[in-house]
This record gives C-alpha cells, structure tokens and sequence, in this order.
C-alpha cells in the first residue's frame, strides 16, 4: 500500500491560500459526505457480499476526504479533524449531491433506502470525481498533484464496481429499469454543481490549480456516453439547479449530517477521542 | 457426492468418529452423521447470523465516531463483521445445500425467528463508550470462544474461524484503543466509561451460555464436545474471560458491578454473582430491548432491496 | 426459494508476480461480472494481490470418496528424490569434491 503523506504547501499568498482552501473543501467535503451518506448503507444492502465490498469504497472516500482535509489543516494551521467536524453548513463546499438522503426514513430508525439511487449517484460522483482527479494530477500545486495521483489509484475500482452495477440495473428487469430512470431524474435535479468550481473559480483555473469546468465537464459527458451506450438510454447533465453546494447553498440534509457526525466529537469540546 | 462405498451405516460412523478422533478434517462433500450436519448447521448459522445482527448495533456509532480516525476505523470493522457473517453464512450454506436450503432460508430462518442471535446484539447501545466496549470487550469474550474451536473437526469451519479471529485481533485493539482515549480522558469521559461497564457486565457473563443445561433447559454445548468442534464448557470459557480481562479492566481504574466477585486461590475459581438466567432466555428468545426493533430493520432492509436480487436473477 | 442470484464461486489470488495462486473462500453472486467486483473486497482487505481469479464452482472438477483413495501411496519412492543418492556426498567427498545438492544449485541463479 502507499504511504499517504504528501508534500506541504510553499510560499502562498495570502488570496493563494483562499483559492486552494476553497477548492480543497470542494474535495475534502464531497468525500466526506458521500462517505457519510455510504456508510449509512453499512450492513443493509441487497446482498452480504456487495455489503462487504462497498464498505471498502465508503472508507477509501473517507481515508480521500482525511488527505484533503490534512492539506487545508496545513493551510489554517488546524488540524483535519476539527475542520472536519466543526465547520457548520455555510462554510461547507460539497456538491448537492453528496449530501441527499439515501431515503426515506433515519438510519436509526428502519430507514426505506433506494439503491438504485445509491448505484446512479454514486456512478456520477465517481466518474466526475474521476475526470477530476486526472485534471489535478496535472495541477500547478504539487501538494494537490500529489494528493490526487494517491487517490487516483483507488478510482479505478470505483468506477468499476458502480458501472458494473449501473450497466446490469439498467439491463435487467422492468421494475428495476423504472426505479433506475426514477433515480436518474433525482440525481439529474442534485448533480449540475458537481463540476462548479465555486466562487473563485476564475482564480482557481488561471492559477492552473485544476482544469477549467467545462473541460472536465466535456471529459466526463464522453465516459458517461460510453457507459449509457451499454443501456438503453441516452446520458443528460443538467445546466443549472436551485441550490448550489460550491457557492455554500446548501440542502436542509446536510445540517442534519453534519449534526449527527459531530455528536460525539462536539459534545465536550476539550476532550481527546 | 456418494456416501462411503460398500460400508453399513454404523461402520461409516465409526469411521467417521475415528477421523475426527485422529484429528482429519472433514470436508463438506465427505459423508457425515446427520447430528453432525445439524449440530454444526444450528452452531454456525447462529454464529453467522449473529455477526449480520452485530453489525448493527455498532453501525449506529459509524457516522458518530469522532475524528476521521475513529470513523475509519469502526467502518473497517463492521465491514469485518459482514465480512465474517458472510465466511460463516457460506459456510453454512454448503451444510444446507444437500437439504435444499440456501442463504434466503437462512433469513427467513431469521425473521421468522427459528434461529436465534446472541444475547449481546439484542442490547442497546448509549454512548461512543459503548462503541469502544463492544470491541474491547464483546470481541474479547468472542475471541476466547472462537479460539477454542480452532481446531474444529468440521475443516472449513476451522478455516473460517482462523481468518476471523485474526480479523478479532484488530477488533480487540480498536476497542482498547478507544477505551485508553475514554480512560485517560476527561471526568465526562471516563464516567461514561464506567457507565458503560455498569450496563454491559452482565451480558458479557451471559455471552458464553448457561454452565449446564440444567441453567435454562437446553444447551447445545454436549454434542460439540463430542464432535471435536469445540473443547471447553461454557463456563471455562467464561473463567478464561474473567482472568484475562478482569485485572486489565481494574488496572485502568475501573470497577466491575458484582461485589461478589472473587477469585478463589485455592480452588482457582472465579466467583461472580450470576447473571439473571430468566433474562438471558427473554432476551435471546427476542424479547431484549432491541431485539424487535433489529430484527425489524433487517426484515425491511431485506424486503426493501427484494427487487435488486430478482432482477438479477436470470 | 430463490436459487440463481445465489451462484457460488471460488476466489483464488496471488500475493505477488512471483507466487502461486492460492485458494480462499467461497462467495455468492448472481453472475460472474458481479462475483469479480466483490471478490477481492471480500476476501482480500489486508493482504497484497498481484492478481485474481474467480471460479464458478460447477467449473471445478472434484474427487469423488472413492476417487480420493487414488491419492494414497506407498513410502517407497526415494528414487524419486535426492534422499534416494544421499551416499554420494560420501562418494564426491573421496574425489575431493562437493556434492551438487539443491542449496548449490539454486544458488546458481543469484550468481
């Protein structure tokens, strides 16, 4: 396996370091959240074995999220878990889409979760994170390069494991070929700002520190048309939708999350864990 | 595959007994006893089945855990006891398969509640310090019994039992490294700590079963002795528990709810006060605290995803 | 009873380029492009994989009882190892030479 330290930031100005900690919480929170959102599935999905081997991808999302999450510690001079658990929804970067309910129904409780929303979501999330990884594998900061060649590794497996199930669903019986047209409209209404690069976004691509929008928007349209082409329907990206995660437009979800995932970190705020 | 050639049925027994007497492994294909095939069924679909419902109570603490290390680290490890329901589960599968029986019968087994899961995953968690006891202590007592069938006759058994103790390993130590935050932590910390203690002691004495069956009227503990699955009686299991654990759980300061527990020097006997039997029958019968609401969420979760296996049923 | 989303299959992998394949356990799975996405997530968590194969378990060929007895042999067959010419460490040893063992001779590739 390969170490996960990585180089630290050097001589940033002042607005450089407000470039890079926006687009490095853009990462650190989509993981973090479809982590969340993927371990609320842990010992509940359609099969024992899928269980066990999606909960690898929930923690490599996660153990992605705690490298970002380590690089904007180096930029506040925080530590990862802080800014992990304390920030509140405003000052959170992630897309709407990583931040939906799986379902109805609270993971306490006997919650009814969509897996096919589970599968379209996260073949969305991963494909787009995926042409993202390439285009910062090429960023001008070699922190973030270094970062993203790490979490690049596992992608592989990600997409893979998503598409396979994507692919069969799509191919498979009438009611399973309806609920995943059904999930293909909500994450069509929850994914336009996966590519948004939020409110610096000029900055962030003229530094060079990742490839603008559209080109990765362009990469990720033609893998998602090779994979639609193995079904019978035709792939859409949204243009726009109401709320925007990047600009820290956030859905009531998230306030949830957040508040359960700090329960336990923020209820003695001076204690080690 | 055919029965052993050419031999009466109480020659292949003794044959078979000799075996096991021998230390062979048997195989799932090799002929057996149908009190074996039961005996083991009945032991390791409730073994597996267990894990599956183990996998709940600390799933509640996933998204709670504090700090990424501790989210990290409990996702691992109930994708483990997934993973060790999923090991166990087959191996009961190819036990059930010349019966006609598969995995769907082992749920339905389950919500129809014909097979039983321990007493411990029928309690309620309160606090990330119940988190931490689970594995710290929970794992504890199921590594001392899973250790004494290591050597069971039944080879995939084993071999199961082999990988997933050395999975417990990494449990235990994610478990007394979450009891050492609470221990050298705070007041709050370690009060919830010793709550924690308070609340679970005794079902960790329930956890290896009634001394006899004279206790609660059954116990299935006499004919894995005779099959060479397992080697020790539930209660040398459980005076292995108490002096591995009990002077590690004082040494951190924390006291244990039974004024009555001594250790004997000259019978080198562990005294306790029992556990309430009655209770460990209600509560392994279903009707613990959360038993219902448990096994609900597993009948929903099931039922709920019904579509995804039958449309790939082809 | 639903019976097909159940298929069975037997996962086997290699820890490094250089090492054999070796058997783990069974898992169960609606069709193959399923079992090979679960495989190693299953199974193989912790430990290095250089390489995997996921076998239908109707594809393997197995030993019957009877056929199992065809294993057995007698222990007489040391012509078929050095043990059987152990004597000529002796015989080199008068020639004022060594003898060509496994040691040696695997040696020889490192040199």
């Amino acid at each position: 396996m390969e170490k996960t330290e990585s180089g630290k930031f050097e001589g940033l100005t002042e607005t450089d370091q407000a470039y890079l900690a926006d687009l490095l919480k853009q990462l650190a929170d989509d993981d973090y959240l479809l982590s969340f959102r993927s371990s609320e599935w842990l010992g509940l999905a359609p099969h024992i074995e899928e269980d066990v081997a999606s909960a690898s991808i929930s923690q490599d999302m996660m153990g992605h999220a705690a490298m970002y999450y380590g690089l904007l510690g180096d930029i506040y001079g925080r530590d990862a878990d802080d800014l992990a658990h304390f920030r509140g929804p405003a000052d959170r970067r992630n897309s709407i889409l990583t931040e939906k309910r799986n379902g109805e129904g609270e993971y306490l409780d006997v919650p009814k979760y969509d897996w096919a929303y589970h599968v379209v979501r996260n073949l969305y999330y991963n494909m787009h994170k995926k042409v993202k990884l390439v285009a910062l594998k090429q960023s001008s900061s070699t922190p973030l390069r270094d970062v993203a060649a790490k979490a690049a590794m596992e992608l592989y497996y990600h997409e893979l494991h998503w598409r396979t199930w994507f692919i069969q669903l799509m191919n498979s019986s009438d009611d399973a070929k309806a609920r995943m047209a059904a999930a293909l409209e909500k994450v069509n209404g929850e994914c336009a700002d996966l590519f948004h690069l939020g409110k610096y976004s000029e900055d962030i691509t003229r530094k060079g520190y990742i490839a603008p929008a559209s080109e990765m928007k362009d990469s990720f349209r033609k893998e998602m048309e090779k994979v639609f082409d193995q079904t019978d329907s035709v792939f859409s990206f949204p243009d726009d939708q109401k709320e925007n995660g990047r600009l820290g437009r956030h859905t009531e979800d998230l306030e949830h999350a957040l508040e359960l995932m700090s329960e336990v970190y923020g209820s003695v705020p001076y204690a080690k864990w | 595959m055919k029965a052993v050639t050419g031999m009466t049925e109480s020659e292949k027994y003794e044959s078979f007994m000799k075996r096991i007497e021998d230390g062979d492994k048997i195989e799932m294909d090799d002929w057996m006893p149908d009190e074996y095939r039961t005996v083991l069924i009945k032991l390791i679909s409730m073994h597996g089945i267990s894990e599956i419902m183990g996998a709940l109570p600390e799933k509640e603490w996933v998204p709670k855990a504090p700090g990424l290390g501790r989210k990290l680290g409990i996702m691992a490890k109930v994708q483990d006891e997934m993973g060790h329901g999923q090991l166990l589960l087959r191996v009961t599968e190819d036990l059930m398969k010349p019966l006609g029986r598969n995995r769907a019968d082992i749920m339905d087994d389950l919500f129809e509640e014909r097979l039983k899961f321990h007493n411990v995953f029928h309690m309620r968690t309160h606090t990330w310090a119940d988190a931490g006891l689970i594995g710290w202590l929970v794992d504890g007592a199921a590594i001392i019994t899973q250790t004494n069938m290591l050597g069971a006759s039944y080879g995939p058994y084993a071999r199961a039992l082999k990988r997933i103790c050395a999975e417990e390993v990494f449990h235990a130590q994610h478990g007394e490294s979450i009891i050492m935050a609470l221990a050298e932590g705070c007041t709050e910390q370690r009060e919830m700590l010793q709550d924690a203690i308070d609340r679970w002691w005794p079902s960790l004495l329930m956890f290896f079963g009634p001394e006899s069956k004279d206790t609660t009227g059954s116990s299935k503990q006499d004919a894995t002795i005779k099959y060479q699955i397992r080697t020790k009686t539930n209660e040398e299991l459980r005076q292995s528990f108490l002096s591995k654990y009990v002077p590690r759980i004082h040494s951190l300061g924390l006291t244990i709810p039974d004024d009555t527990l001594r250790f004997d020097q000259e019978t080198k006997i562990w005294e306790y006060r029992q556990p309430d039997w009655k209770k460990f029958k209600q509560i392994i019968g279903n009707e613990g605290p959360k038993s219902q609401d448990r096994l609900n969420l597993r009948r929903a979760a099931y039922k709920n995803n019904a579509w995804v296996r039958e449309a790939l049923e082809a | 009873m639903s019976g097909t989303f159940y298929n069975e299959y037997e996962v086997f992998s290699k820890r490094a380029p250089d090492k054999g394949f070796i058997h783990h356990f069974s898992l169960t799975a609606p069709n193959d492009e399923i079992a090979k996405v679960m495989a190693q997530e299953n199974f193989l968590r912790r430990e290095p994989v250089s390489d995997l194969w996921v076998v239908r378990r109707e594809n393997i060929l197995t030993l019957s009882d009877g056929e199992k007895q065809t294993l057995q042999r007698l222990d007489n067959k040391d012509y078929r190892n050095t043990k059987g010419y152990g004597y000529l460490r002796k015989k080199w040893r008068m020639y004022e030479q060594n003898l060509l063992d496994e040691k040696e001779i695997m040696g020889w590739a490192k040199e």
